[in-house]
Protein backbone atom coordinates (compact mmCIF):
# COMPACT_ATOMS: atom_id res chain seq x y z
CA UNK A 1 0.00 0.00 0.00
CA UNK A 2 1.54 3.59 -0.72
CA UNK A 3 1.33 6.22 1.42
CA UNK A 4 -0.12 8.81 -0.88
CA UNK A 5 -2.04 8.07 -3.75
CA UNK A 6 -3.99 10.52 -6.38
CA UNK A 7 -6.29 8.29 -8.97
CA UNK A 8 -6.74 10.77 -12.19
CA UNK A 9 -6.73 14.10 -9.91
CA UNK A 10 -8.25 17.25 -11.63
CA UNK A 11 -9.54 20.50 -11.17
CA UNK A 12 -10.54 23.26 -13.06
CA UNK A 13 -10.42 27.48 -12.63
CA UNK A 14 -13.29 28.74 -15.05
CA UNK A 15 -11.88 26.97 -18.27
CA UNK A 16 -8.28 26.46 -17.18
CA UNK A 17 -7.28 22.83 -16.82
CA UNK A 18 -4.92 23.14 -13.90
CA UNK A 19 -4.43 20.15 -12.58
CA UNK A 20 -5.83 17.78 -15.21
CA UNK A 21 -5.79 13.84 -14.56
CA UNK A 22 -2.81 13.35 -12.78
CA UNK A 23 -2.58 9.77 -10.97
CA UNK A 24 0.62 9.29 -8.47
CA UNK A 25 1.85 7.62 -5.38
CA UNK A 26 4.93 8.16 -3.13
CA UNK A 27 5.48 5.61 -0.92
CA UNK A 28 6.85 5.24 3.23
CA UNK A 29 10.19 7.18 3.23
CA UNK A 30 10.77 8.42 0.08
CA UNK A 31 11.53 11.60 -1.39
CA UNK A 32 9.32 13.34 -4.32
CA UNK A 33 10.42 15.73 -6.23
CA UNK A 34 7.57 17.62 -7.84
CA UNK A 35 9.29 20.50 -11.22
CA UNK A 36 8.01 21.81 -13.57
CA UNK A 37 7.45 25.21 -15.22
CA UNK A 38 5.98 28.36 -13.73
CA UNK A 39 2.05 27.17 -13.90
CA UNK A 40 2.85 24.33 -14.27
CA UNK A 41 -0.12 23.22 -11.33
CA UNK A 42 2.39 22.10 -9.13
CA UNK A 43 1.19 24.57 -5.71
CA UNK A 44 -2.26 23.76 -6.88
CA UNK A 45 -1.68 19.63 -6.37
CA UNK A 46 -0.61 20.47 -3.14
CA UNK A 47 -3.47 22.32 -2.25
CA UNK A 48 -5.53 19.69 -3.36
CA UNK A 49 -3.69 17.02 -1.66
CA UNK A 50 -4.10 19.07 1.83
CA UNK A 51 -7.21 19.57 0.61
CA UNK A 52 -7.80 23.45 -0.03
CA UNK A 53 -9.53 22.39 -3.31
CA UNK A 54 -11.43 19.33 -4.04
CA UNK A 55 -10.46 17.21 -6.86
CA UNK A 56 -13.36 16.88 -9.61
CA UNK A 57 -12.53 14.32 -10.57
CA UNK A 58 -10.30 12.17 -8.90
CA UNK A 59 -9.30 10.45 -6.20
CA UNK A 60 -7.05 10.47 -2.83
CA UNK A 61 -6.36 8.01 -0.83
CA UNK A 62 -3.62 8.24 2.32
CA UNK A 63 -2.57 5.43 3.61
CA UNK A 64 -5.21 3.09 1.37
CA UNK A 65 -8.09 5.10 3.18
CA UNK A 66 -10.15 7.85 1.26
CA UNK A 67 -10.01 11.54 1.56
CA UNK A 68 -11.24 13.22 -1.07
CA UNK A 69 -13.39 16.37 0.34
CA UNK A 70 -12.01 15.80 3.75
CA UNK A 71 -11.72 19.23 5.65
CA UNK A 72 -7.97 20.71 5.58
CA UNK A 73 -7.53 20.54 9.41
CA UNK A 74 -8.26 17.20 9.50
CA UNK A 75 -6.06 16.22 6.45
CA UNK A 76 -3.56 17.80 9.10
CA UNK A 77 -4.21 15.92 11.82
CA UNK A 78 -4.39 12.77 9.69
CA UNK A 79 -0.47 13.21 9.30
CA UNK A 80 -0.07 15.41 6.41
CA UNK A 81 1.34 18.81 6.77
CA UNK A 82 2.84 21.32 4.42
CA UNK A 83 4.58 24.57 4.16
CA UNK A 84 3.49 27.20 1.79
CA UNK A 85 5.11 28.79 -0.97
CA UNK A 86 3.97 32.05 -0.10
CA UNK A 87 5.18 32.37 3.53
CA UNK A 88 1.84 31.98 5.51
CA UNK A 89 3.48 32.25 8.67
CA UNK A 90 1.24 33.35 12.09
CA UNK A 91 3.34 37.13 11.46
CA UNK A 92 2.17 39.18 14.37
CA UNK A 93 3.05 36.00 16.87
CA UNK A 94 6.19 35.35 18.70
CA UNK A 95 8.30 32.82 16.87
CA UNK A 96 7.82 30.04 19.27
CA UNK A 97 3.22 30.54 19.05
CA UNK A 98 3.92 29.91 15.49
CA UNK A 99 5.21 26.31 16.15
CA UNK A 100 3.09 25.65 19.04
CA UNK A 101 0.28 26.00 17.15
CA UNK A 102 1.36 23.20 14.85
CA UNK A 103 1.52 21.13 18.43
CA UNK A 104 -1.40 22.03 20.11
CA UNK A 105 -3.60 21.62 17.01
CA UNK A 106 -2.03 19.57 14.32
CA UNK A 107 -2.38 15.95 15.54
CA UNK A 108 -5.06 14.17 16.58
CA UNK A 109 -3.15 13.41 20.33
CA UNK A 110 -3.37 16.59 21.55
CA UNK A 111 -0.21 17.20 24.32
CA UNK A 112 -0.35 19.14 27.24
CA UNK A 113 0.76 22.43 27.17
CA UNK A 114 4.34 21.72 28.92
CA UNK A 115 4.93 19.76 26.61
CA UNK A 116 3.89 21.53 23.66
CA UNK A 117 6.18 24.02 24.68
CA UNK A 118 9.24 22.20 25.03
CA UNK A 119 8.88 20.20 21.38
CA UNK A 120 7.96 23.70 19.94
CA UNK A 121 11.52 24.43 22.10
CA UNK A 122 12.93 21.34 20.54
CA UNK A 123 11.89 21.90 17.04
CA UNK A 124 13.42 25.28 16.81
CA UNK A 125 16.57 23.98 18.35
CA UNK A 126 16.59 21.41 15.19
CA UNK A 127 15.79 24.21 12.43
CA UNK A 128 18.22 26.99 14.13
CA UNK A 129 15.74 29.16 15.35
CA UNK A 130 16.19 28.92 19.14
CA UNK A 131 17.53 32.39 19.69
CA UNK A 132 14.17 34.38 18.04
CA UNK A 133 11.79 32.10 20.28
CA UNK A 134 9.81 35.45 21.32
CA UNK A 135 10.83 37.74 18.25
CA UNK A 136 7.74 38.30 16.22
CA UNK A 137 7.51 36.28 12.73
CA UNK A 138 7.26 39.14 11.08
CA UNK A 139 10.34 40.00 11.97
CA UNK A 140 12.21 37.35 10.89
CA UNK A 141 14.67 36.82 7.48
CA UNK A 142 13.00 35.27 4.38
CA UNK A 143 15.14 32.10 4.88
CA UNK A 144 14.43 32.26 9.10
CA UNK A 145 10.75 32.68 7.99
CA UNK A 146 10.73 29.35 5.65
CA UNK A 147 12.62 27.60 8.75
CA UNK A 148 9.50 28.68 10.76
CA UNK A 149 6.97 27.04 8.55
CA UNK A 150 8.97 23.80 8.20
CA UNK A 151 8.99 23.89 12.27
CA UNK A 152 5.78 24.92 12.50
CA UNK A 153 4.81 21.85 10.00
CA UNK A 154 6.81 18.92 11.95
CA UNK A 155 5.25 20.28 14.96
CA UNK A 156 2.11 18.67 13.77
CA UNK A 157 4.37 15.36 13.88
CA UNK A 158 3.03 14.65 10.38
CA UNK A 159 4.27 11.22 8.18
CA UNK A 160 4.15 12.95 4.95
CA UNK A 161 5.43 16.38 4.32
CA UNK A 162 5.25 18.51 1.29
CA UNK A 163 7.85 21.42 0.93
CA UNK A 164 6.37 24.47 -1.43
CA UNK A 165 9.84 26.24 -2.45
CA UNK A 166 11.38 25.88 0.36
CA UNK A 167 14.63 27.24 -1.14
CA UNK A 168 12.97 29.85 -3.29
CA UNK A 169 14.74 33.54 -3.02
CA UNK A 170 17.51 31.90 -0.75
CA UNK A 171 21.25 32.59 -1.43
CA UNK A 172 23.85 29.52 -1.89
CA UNK A 173 24.89 29.50 1.44
CA UNK A 174 21.27 29.00 2.91
CA UNK A 175 19.91 26.52 0.04
CA UNK A 176 22.80 24.07 0.68
CA UNK A 177 21.41 25.07 4.58
CA UNK A 178 18.19 23.78 3.45
CA UNK A 179 18.83 20.75 1.85
CA UNK A 180 20.58 19.58 5.00
CA UNK A 181 17.81 20.23 6.67
CA UNK A 182 15.55 18.53 3.88
CA UNK A 183 17.91 15.26 4.51
CA UNK A 184 17.34 15.36 8.26
CA UNK A 185 13.81 15.06 8.26
CA UNK A 186 14.25 12.65 5.93
CA UNK A 187 16.28 10.88 8.02
CA UNK A 188 13.86 11.01 11.06
CA UNK A 189 11.52 8.59 8.90
CA UNK A 190 9.50 11.40 7.42
CA UNK A 191 8.35 11.26 3.59
CA UNK A 192 8.36 14.03 1.41
CA UNK A 193 7.37 16.15 -1.33
CA UNK A 194 9.19 19.19 -2.92
CA UNK A 195 8.58 21.64 -4.97
CA UNK A 196 11.48 23.06 -6.09
CA UNK A 197 13.25 25.04 -8.50
CA UNK A 198 16.11 24.70 -7.32
CA UNK A 199 17.67 21.67 -9.78
CA UNK A 200 20.70 20.75 -7.85
CA UNK A 201 18.70 20.68 -4.66
CA UNK A 202 16.25 18.56 -6.02
CA UNK A 203 18.83 16.00 -7.91
CA UNK A 204 20.33 14.98 -5.02
CA UNK A 205 17.81 14.43 -2.50
CA UNK A 206 15.25 13.33 -4.36
CA UNK A 207 14.82 9.44 -5.16
CA UNK A 208 12.38 10.24 -7.94
CA UNK A 209 10.30 13.28 -9.69
CA UNK A 210 7.60 13.92 -11.10
CA UNK A 211 7.32 16.78 -14.21
CA UNK A 212 4.08 18.68 -14.38
CA UNK A 213 2.95 21.17 -17.41
CA UNK A 214 0.17 23.00 -17.91
CA UNK A 215 -1.46 20.47 -15.44
CA UNK A 216 -0.44 17.01 -16.65
CA UNK A 217 2.26 15.13 -15.70
CA UNK A 218 4.59 14.36 -18.50
CA UNK A 219 7.47 12.89 -17.08
CA UNK A 220 8.37 10.28 -14.31
CA UNK A 221 11.45 8.62 -12.67
CA UNK A 222 15.00 8.98 -10.91
CA UNK A 223 17.17 12.29 -11.24
CA UNK A 224 18.77 10.35 -13.55
CA UNK A 225 16.42 9.87 -16.16
CA UNK A 226 14.57 13.35 -16.03
CA UNK A 227 17.49 15.14 -16.51
CA UNK A 228 18.38 12.77 -19.69
CA UNK A 229 14.49 12.84 -20.98
CA UNK A 230 13.84 14.77 -23.86
CA UNK A 231 9.88 15.89 -23.47
CA UNK A 232 11.49 17.43 -20.30
CA UNK A 233 14.12 19.20 -21.71
CA UNK A 234 11.76 20.12 -24.66
CA UNK A 235 9.79 21.49 -21.55
CA UNK A 236 12.32 23.71 -20.03
CA UNK A 237 14.36 25.00 -22.78
CA UNK A 238 12.37 25.14 -25.73
CA UNK A 239 12.15 22.64 -29.11
CA UNK B 1 11.96 29.87 31.62
CA UNK B 2 9.51 31.17 33.91
CA UNK B 3 6.69 29.56 33.00
CA UNK B 4 3.40 28.39 34.74
CA UNK B 5 2.03 25.30 33.21
CA UNK B 6 -2.02 26.09 33.90
CA UNK B 7 -1.33 29.10 30.99
CA UNK B 8 -0.62 28.82 27.37
CA UNK B 9 0.39 32.35 27.28
CA UNK B 10 3.44 34.13 26.22
CA UNK B 11 6.44 32.39 27.07
CA UNK B 12 7.97 35.32 28.12
CA UNK B 13 9.26 36.28 31.94
CA UNK B 14 7.02 39.18 33.35
CA UNK B 15 8.92 42.25 32.89
CA UNK B 16 8.44 45.28 34.36
CA UNK B 17 5.74 46.39 31.87
CA UNK B 18 3.07 43.87 32.99
CA UNK B 19 4.09 44.99 36.73
CA UNK B 20 2.93 48.77 35.60
CA UNK B 21 -0.54 46.88 34.29
CA UNK B 22 -0.90 45.06 37.57
CA UNK B 23 -0.31 48.03 39.53
CA UNK B 24 -2.58 50.24 37.25
CA UNK B 25 -5.57 47.78 37.36
CA UNK B 26 -5.34 47.20 41.79
CA UNK B 27 -5.52 50.61 41.35
CA UNK B 28 -9.01 51.33 39.32
CA UNK B 29 -10.10 47.81 41.21
CA UNK B 30 -9.74 49.82 43.89
CA UNK B 31 -10.97 52.73 43.20
CA UNK B 32 -13.92 51.65 41.15
CA UNK B 33 -14.81 49.31 43.96
CA UNK B 34 -14.85 52.05 46.66
CA UNK B 35 -15.89 54.71 44.78
CA UNK B 36 -19.77 54.37 45.84
CA UNK B 37 -18.82 55.26 49.23
CA UNK B 38 -17.41 58.36 49.06
CA UNK B 39 -20.21 59.83 46.09
CA UNK B 40 -23.67 60.68 46.03
CA UNK B 41 -25.60 58.00 44.88
CA UNK B 42 -27.75 60.44 42.58
CA UNK B 43 -24.95 62.05 40.87
CA UNK B 44 -24.52 61.67 37.04
CA UNK B 45 -21.13 60.54 37.61
CA UNK B 46 -22.79 57.10 39.33
CA UNK B 47 -25.10 57.08 35.82
CA UNK B 48 -22.38 57.76 33.37
CA UNK B 49 -20.14 55.02 35.19
CA UNK B 50 -23.02 52.61 34.61
CA UNK B 51 -23.34 53.48 31.27
CA UNK B 52 -19.15 53.45 30.87
CA UNK B 53 -20.25 49.55 31.99
CA UNK B 54 -22.43 48.62 29.92
CA UNK B 55 -20.00 49.94 27.18
CA UNK B 56 -17.43 47.86 28.13
CA UNK B 57 -19.12 44.67 28.29
CA UNK B 58 -20.62 44.83 24.95
CA UNK B 59 -17.37 46.18 23.60
CA UNK B 60 -15.19 42.96 24.94
CA UNK B 61 -18.20 40.93 23.30
CA UNK B 62 -17.60 42.49 20.08
CA UNK B 63 -13.57 42.17 20.98
CA UNK B 64 -13.24 38.74 20.90
CA UNK B 65 -15.12 38.44 17.53
CA UNK B 66 -13.23 41.02 15.84
CA UNK B 67 -10.23 41.97 17.69
CA UNK B 68 -9.18 38.59 18.39
CA UNK B 69 -10.71 36.23 15.71
CA UNK B 70 -10.55 38.57 12.49
CA UNK B 71 -14.65 38.65 12.25
CA UNK B 72 -15.97 42.04 11.53
CA UNK B 73 -19.45 41.18 13.11
CA UNK B 74 -22.36 43.49 12.81
CA UNK B 75 -24.88 41.39 14.72
CA UNK B 76 -24.34 42.95 18.29
CA UNK B 77 -27.91 44.78 18.21
CA UNK B 78 -29.62 41.68 17.59
CA UNK B 79 -27.45 39.76 20.29
CA UNK B 80 -28.00 42.88 23.05
CA UNK B 81 -32.14 42.67 22.23
CA UNK B 82 -32.24 38.68 22.77
CA UNK B 83 -30.37 39.37 25.92
CA UNK B 84 -32.94 42.39 27.01
CA UNK B 85 -36.01 40.48 25.75
CA UNK B 86 -35.67 37.30 27.29
CA UNK B 87 -35.00 38.82 30.66
CA UNK B 88 -38.37 40.55 29.82
CA UNK B 89 -39.91 37.28 29.13
CA UNK B 90 -38.38 35.39 31.22
CA UNK B 91 -39.84 37.79 33.81
CA UNK B 92 -43.61 38.48 32.85
CA UNK B 93 -44.23 34.73 32.32
CA UNK B 94 -42.55 33.95 35.67
CA UNK B 95 -40.61 30.96 33.63
CA UNK B 96 -37.84 30.31 36.22
CA UNK B 97 -39.55 30.83 39.65
CA UNK B 98 -36.66 32.76 40.78
CA UNK B 99 -36.92 37.11 42.05
CA UNK B 100 -36.15 38.42 38.32
CA UNK B 101 -34.16 41.34 39.07
CA UNK B 102 -30.72 41.46 39.16
CA UNK B 103 -30.84 37.55 39.29
CA UNK B 104 -28.02 35.64 38.03
CA UNK B 105 -30.04 33.12 36.17
CA UNK B 106 -31.57 35.45 34.47
CA UNK B 107 -28.23 37.20 33.54
CA UNK B 108 -27.15 33.57 32.37
CA UNK B 109 -30.10 32.71 30.73
CA UNK B 110 -30.65 36.14 28.74
CA UNK B 111 -26.55 35.80 27.91
CA UNK B 112 -27.18 31.79 26.66
CA UNK B 113 -30.23 33.03 24.65
CA UNK B 114 -27.76 35.64 22.70
CA UNK B 115 -25.38 32.42 22.68
CA UNK B 116 -27.46 29.73 21.19
CA UNK B 117 -29.10 32.77 18.17
CA UNK B 118 -25.43 33.23 17.71
CA UNK B 119 -24.76 29.39 16.56
CA UNK B 120 -27.97 28.90 14.79
CA UNK B 121 -27.15 31.85 12.26
CA UNK B 122 -23.31 31.23 13.06
CA UNK B 123 -23.28 27.62 11.46
CA UNK B 124 -24.65 29.15 7.91
CA UNK B 125 -23.18 32.35 8.28
CA UNK B 126 -19.68 30.67 9.06
CA UNK B 127 -19.41 28.22 7.03
CA UNK B 128 -19.99 29.59 3.81
CA UNK B 129 -19.14 33.42 4.10
CA UNK B 130 -15.62 35.16 4.80
CA UNK B 131 -14.69 38.81 5.39
CA UNK B 132 -17.35 41.11 4.45
CA UNK B 133 -19.62 39.03 3.20
CA UNK B 134 -20.04 37.62 6.84
CA UNK B 135 -20.23 41.22 8.38
CA UNK B 136 -23.45 41.84 6.06
CA UNK B 137 -24.64 38.65 6.28
CA UNK B 138 -24.60 39.31 10.54
CA UNK B 139 -26.08 42.73 9.77
CA UNK B 140 -29.07 40.52 7.74
CA UNK B 141 -29.76 38.17 10.37
CA UNK B 142 -29.89 40.85 13.07
CA UNK B 143 -32.44 42.86 10.72
CA UNK B 144 -34.43 39.95 10.04
CA UNK B 145 -34.68 39.15 13.95
CA UNK B 146 -35.24 42.46 14.30
CA UNK B 147 -38.50 41.95 12.25
CA UNK B 148 -39.42 38.93 14.10
CA UNK B 149 -39.67 40.83 17.36
CA UNK B 150 -42.03 43.63 15.46
CA UNK B 151 -43.87 40.76 14.58
CA UNK B 152 -43.53 38.94 17.58
CA UNK B 153 -47.42 38.84 18.59
CA UNK B 154 -48.16 38.09 21.88
CA UNK B 155 -44.65 36.62 23.01
CA UNK B 156 -43.16 40.26 22.23
CA UNK B 157 -46.11 42.98 21.73
CA UNK B 158 -44.54 44.58 18.38
CA UNK B 159 -42.99 47.74 18.54
CA UNK B 160 -44.94 48.53 22.21
CA UNK B 161 -42.70 46.05 23.18
CA UNK B 162 -42.21 44.45 26.75
CA UNK B 163 -42.71 46.21 30.11
CA UNK B 164 -41.05 44.81 33.20
CA UNK B 165 -42.03 45.93 37.04
CA UNK B 166 -39.94 49.34 37.53
CA UNK B 167 -41.30 49.27 41.33
CA UNK B 168 -38.54 47.67 42.61
CA UNK B 169 -36.10 50.41 41.41
CA UNK B 170 -34.14 52.27 44.48
CA UNK B 171 -31.35 53.94 43.22
CA UNK B 172 -28.45 53.27 41.31
CA UNK B 173 -26.38 51.26 43.86
CA UNK B 174 -26.73 47.78 42.63
CA UNK B 175 -26.45 48.85 39.19
CA UNK B 176 -23.40 50.56 39.45
CA UNK B 177 -22.06 46.83 41.56
CA UNK B 178 -23.44 44.76 39.19
CA UNK B 179 -22.16 46.80 36.06
CA UNK B 180 -18.85 47.05 38.07
CA UNK B 181 -18.88 42.94 38.64
CA UNK B 182 -19.99 42.20 34.76
CA UNK B 183 -17.95 44.48 33.17
CA UNK B 184 -14.43 43.01 35.27
CA UNK B 185 -16.15 39.61 34.44
CA UNK B 186 -16.15 40.20 30.57
CA UNK B 187 -12.54 41.51 31.07
CA UNK B 188 -11.16 38.98 32.74
CA UNK B 189 -12.96 36.38 30.77
CA UNK B 190 -11.42 38.08 27.37
CA UNK B 191 -8.24 38.03 29.32
CA UNK B 192 -8.28 34.10 30.04
CA UNK B 193 -9.89 33.34 26.40
CA UNK B 194 -6.71 35.21 24.59
CA UNK B 195 -4.20 33.18 27.36
CA UNK B 196 -5.84 29.85 26.31
CA UNK B 197 -5.27 27.63 24.10
CA UNK B 198 -8.95 28.30 22.27
CA UNK B 199 -7.31 32.27 22.17
CA UNK B 200 -4.17 31.16 20.28
CA UNK B 201 -6.55 29.16 17.46
CA UNK B 202 -8.42 32.56 17.33
CA UNK B 203 -5.03 34.65 16.64
CA UNK B 204 -3.82 32.18 14.38
CA UNK B 205 -7.38 32.54 12.40
CA UNK B 206 -7.17 35.85 12.49
CA UNK B 207 -3.84 36.26 10.89
CA UNK B 208 -4.04 33.30 8.32
CA UNK B 209 -7.16 30.96 8.07
CA UNK B 210 -5.92 29.00 5.50
CA UNK B 211 -2.82 28.67 7.07
CA UNK B 212 -4.53 27.30 10.58
CA UNK B 213 -6.90 25.21 8.71
CA UNK B 214 -3.41 23.21 7.41
CA UNK B 215 -2.08 23.18 11.38
CA UNK B 216 -4.53 21.83 12.24
CA UNK B 217 -7.09 24.14 13.67
CA UNK B 218 -10.97 23.38 13.15
CA UNK B 219 -11.60 26.95 11.27
CA UNK B 220 -15.89 26.78 11.88
CA UNK B 221 -15.78 25.07 14.58
CA UNK B 222 -13.33 27.70 16.72
CA UNK B 223 -14.82 30.69 15.09
CA UNK B 224 -18.66 29.49 16.07
CA UNK B 225 -17.36 29.29 19.60
CA UNK B 226 -15.42 32.37 19.28
CA UNK B 227 -19.38 34.01 18.33
CA UNK B 228 -21.26 32.40 20.51
CA UNK B 229 -19.07 33.84 23.84
CA UNK B 230 -19.03 37.08 22.07
CA UNK B 231 -22.65 36.85 21.95
CA UNK B 232 -23.14 35.46 25.33
CA UNK B 233 -21.47 39.03 26.92
CA UNK B 234 -23.55 40.95 24.62
CA UNK B 235 -26.51 39.17 25.84
CA UNK B 236 -25.91 40.04 29.68
CA UNK B 237 -25.35 43.40 28.80
CA UNK B 238 -28.56 43.53 26.98
CA UNK B 239 -29.64 41.91 30.44
CA UNK B 240 -28.07 44.51 32.33
CA UNK B 241 -30.03 47.30 30.44
CA UNK B 242 -33.27 45.68 30.61
CA UNK B 243 -33.21 46.50 34.19
CA UNK B 244 -32.42 49.82 33.44
CA UNK B 245 -34.93 50.88 31.14
CA UNK B 246 -37.68 48.39 32.21
CA UNK B 247 -39.46 49.25 28.60
CA UNK B 248 -38.08 46.82 26.74
CA UNK B 249 -38.95 47.91 22.58
CA UNK B 250 -37.49 46.98 19.77
CA UNK B 251 -36.90 51.28 19.28
CA UNK B 252 -34.89 51.15 22.76
CA UNK B 253 -32.83 47.41 22.50
CA UNK B 254 -32.61 46.72 18.62
CA UNK B 255 -31.84 50.26 17.49
CA UNK B 256 -28.53 50.10 15.78
CA UNK B 257 -27.00 52.28 18.12
CA UNK B 258 -26.27 49.18 19.68
CA UNK B 259 -24.27 47.97 16.53
CA UNK B 260 -22.14 51.03 16.83
CA UNK B 261 -21.45 51.38 20.32
CA UNK B 262 -19.35 48.14 20.61
CA UNK B 263 -17.32 49.13 17.49
CA UNK B 264 -16.51 52.48 18.54
CA UNK B 265 -15.50 51.25 22.12
CA UNK B 266 -13.30 48.88 20.56
CA UNK B 267 -12.04 50.98 17.91
CA UNK B 268 -11.34 53.92 19.85
CA UNK B 269 -9.72 52.04 22.70
CA UNK B 270 -8.03 49.65 20.81
CA UNK B 271 -9.17 46.73 18.65
CA UNK B 272 -7.94 43.74 19.93
CA UNK B 273 -6.22 44.41 23.41
CA UNK B 274 -7.88 43.66 26.64
CA UNK B 275 -7.44 47.02 27.71
CA UNK B 276 -8.53 48.79 24.64
CA UNK B 277 -12.36 48.41 25.19
CA UNK B 278 -12.16 49.51 29.01
CA UNK B 279 -10.18 52.96 28.15
CA UNK B 280 -12.86 52.83 24.93
CA UNK B 281 -15.97 52.39 27.63
CA UNK B 282 -14.98 55.32 29.33
CA UNK B 283 -14.92 57.36 26.02
CA UNK B 284 -17.98 56.14 24.71
CA UNK B 285 -19.46 56.51 27.48
CA UNK B 286 -18.45 60.50 28.11
CA UNK B 287 -19.35 60.83 24.60
CA UNK B 288 -23.00 59.50 24.97
CA UNK B 289 -23.73 60.87 29.06
CA UNK B 290 -22.01 63.75 28.89
CA UNK B 291 -22.48 65.69 25.08
CA UNK B 292 -26.35 65.99 25.00
CA UNK B 293 -25.67 68.58 27.76
CA UNK B 294 -22.30 70.24 27.33
CA UNK B 295 -22.47 70.48 23.58
CA UNK B 296 -25.88 70.03 22.40
CA UNK B 297 -27.01 68.56 19.45
CA UNK B 298 -23.37 68.68 17.83
CA UNK B 299 -22.31 65.78 19.81
CA UNK B 300 -23.05 63.29 17.19
CA UNK B 301 -20.72 65.50 14.69
CA UNK B 302 -18.14 65.19 17.28
CA UNK B 303 -17.86 62.08 18.05
CA UNK B 304 -17.69 61.07 14.16
CA UNK B 305 -14.88 63.56 14.00
CA UNK B 306 -13.29 61.95 17.11
CA UNK B 307 -13.43 58.60 15.44
CA UNK B 308 -11.97 59.38 11.89
CA UNK B 309 -9.45 61.25 14.07
CA UNK B 310 -8.24 58.50 16.27
CA UNK B 311 -8.16 56.11 12.96
CA UNK B 312 -6.33 58.09 11.20
CA UNK B 313 -3.82 59.35 13.92
CA UNK B 314 -3.86 56.18 16.56
CA UNK B 315 -5.24 53.14 14.65
CA UNK B 316 -3.64 51.30 17.49
CA UNK B 317 -6.91 53.25 19.41
CA UNK B 318 -6.02 54.98 22.66
CA UNK B 319 -4.02 52.37 24.02
CA UNK B 320 -2.16 52.34 21.56
CA UNK B 321 -0.86 56.07 22.31
CA UNK B 322 1.12 54.23 25.39
CA UNK B 323 3.37 52.28 22.81
CA UNK B 324 4.00 55.53 21.27
CA UNK B 325 4.63 57.71 24.37
CA UNK B 326 7.25 54.52 25.25
CA UNK B 327 8.76 54.62 21.77
CA UNK B 328 10.12 58.23 22.66
CA UNK B 329 12.19 57.33 25.40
Amino acid sequence: MHLLEGEGVSIHFGGLAAVSDVSFYIDQGEVLGLIGPNGAGKTTLFNLISSCYVPRPGILKFKGKNITGMSPYKICRLGIARTFQTVKIFANMPVIDNVRIGSLFGNTRSPASAEANQQSIELLEFVGLSRVMNTPARDLTLANQKRLEVARALATKPELLMLDELMAGLNPTEVAQAMDLVRQIRDKGITIIMIEHVMKAIMSVCGRIIVLHHGQKIAEGTPQEIANSKTVIEVYLGE
Amino acid sequence: MAKSPSFIGSLKPAGPESLTNLVIIVLALVFFGTFLFYTDIDSIIVFYLFYCFIFIIIGQGWNIVAGYTGQISLGSHAFFGIGAYTTAIIWLRDITHTWYFFDPLVMFLSGLAAAVFAVIIGIPILSRLRGDYFSFATLAAAQVFTVLVLRGGKLTEGAMGLRIPGTLFEDLGIYYWTGLLLAILATAAVFFVTRSRLGLALRAISEDEMSAASHGISVLRYKLIAFAIGAFIIGVGGNLYAYYIFSISPPAVLNLNWLFYPILVCILGGNGTIGGPVIGGFVVGAIVVFSETLIGRVHPMVSGVLIILVMKFLPTGLIGLKAKVFQRH
